[in-house]
């Protein structure tokens, strides 16, 4: 490959590799700012995801023109990103499922709550005619 | 002596139905997997010995830890799926600048809704890929499936209003779209465009 071509690559994987940080910084800084848990999952899962993908670009752009690399080439590459895109929303969704249902939200920041509609509706349906003393 | 015969038939007849689950299809796919970390994707002699080693081991895998299969599984539409594929990609890419906006505004924190999305179809292969897709793409998780009425419920962050609620609602169903006509087989393509035609018969 041209020496030419080498640095072209370079600069785009070093693009690639910055915007992928500055991306996962933005999450580090939504983590403090935001409010409550559900806005936090957001960030926590997400820049990060984008910035991850970039982070992977950047590196298979780096090791194009390189002959030897050892056991890590592209395969990997496409594997750590395939699994975390595949993965990070099982986690997300189990943590934002129990703060939901344990009541870790805070109300005020949410306008319009179709969910509790239905866990409401739901309870109410649960109890029945006669209220259950246990449960009260 | 008896005894030993039969207990050998016994275990003939439980391999062979182990061998039975293996899923062909599955299989191929963990060597894919395989290959990919072995770099068995270059010429050279060992990538046979890779593919083969890679094909036993899934076959192994599988014969250990059984599965039911995928009903009714997928198809995979090459054209349709490079579509969503460059619409996911633009939308994370779009969403994750609202998302950096929202996190350096000053003021009051963002304020978010929880909307109820009722999918029209009926596979769960979509609704874990549509599931997964919408909790990929910045500024939206899902908190809960509803499953017998696979509705999903989702927590958008910077909808502050109804209006702009409707509008993440309107999003969702789009991707779900894309998605069925990516990787649904025939018969939820067809669900899909009947809902399609009944919602627009209505409206």
């Amino acid at each position: 490959m041209s020496d030419q071509l080498v640095t072209v690559l370079d600069w785009a994987a070093i693009l690639c590799l910055l915007a992928g940080s500055l991306l996962s910084f933005v999450a580090a800084v939504g983590l403090m700012r935001f409010p409550d848990l559900l806005s936090r999952m957001h960030t926590a899962a997400k820049p990060q995801i984008l910035g991850m993908l970039l982070v992977l670009v950047g590196i298979g752009l780096r090791i194009l023109p390189v002959e030897e690399t050892g056991v890590f080439d592209f395969g990997t590459l496409i594997l750590v990103g395939l699994f975390q895109v595949v993965t990070v929303p099982v986690a997300g969704h189990i943590a934002a499922r129990v703060g939901y249902r344990t009541g870790r939200i805070r109300r005020d920041l949410v306008v319009t709550d179709e969910l509790a509609e239905r866990l409401d509706s739901k309870h109410r349906a649960n109890e029945g005619p006669e209220p259950d003393p246990a449960q009260g | 002596m008896n005894d030993l015969k039969t207990r050998k038939k016994a275990g003939v007849n439980a391999l062979r139905r182990r061998l039975g689950k293996v899923q062909i299809p599955v299989a191929l796919g963990m060597t894919l997997v395989w290959m990919m970390l072995f770099k068995g994707f270059q010429l050279r002699p060992e990538a046979l010995g890779t593919a083969a080693v890679g094909f036993l081991v899934s076959v192994g895998i599988m014969m250990l830890f059984p599965l039911p299969p995928i009903s009714p599984g997928f198809r995979f539409w090459p054209l349709q799926c490079v579509r969503l594929f460059f619409y996911v990609l633009g939308k994370m890419v779009v969403s994750s600048f609202q998302v950096t906006v929202q996190v350096f505004r000053p003021g009051p924190p963002v304020k978010s809704s929880v909307v109820a999305v009722r999918l029209r179809t009926d596979a769960d292969l979509m609704l874990v890929c549509t599931a997964i897709t919408v909790t990929v793409i910045p500024g939206s998780v899902i908190i809960e499936v509803a499953q017998p009425e696979k509705i999903l419920y989702v927590h958008v962050l910077g909808a502050e209003d109804e209006e702009e609620a409707e509008k993440a609602k309107e999003n969702i169903h789009m991707l779900e779209e894309r998605i069925v006509r990516a990787l649904g087989t025939r018969e939820n393509i067809a669900d899909l465009e009947a809902a399609l035609a009944a919602g627009k018969g209505s409206a």
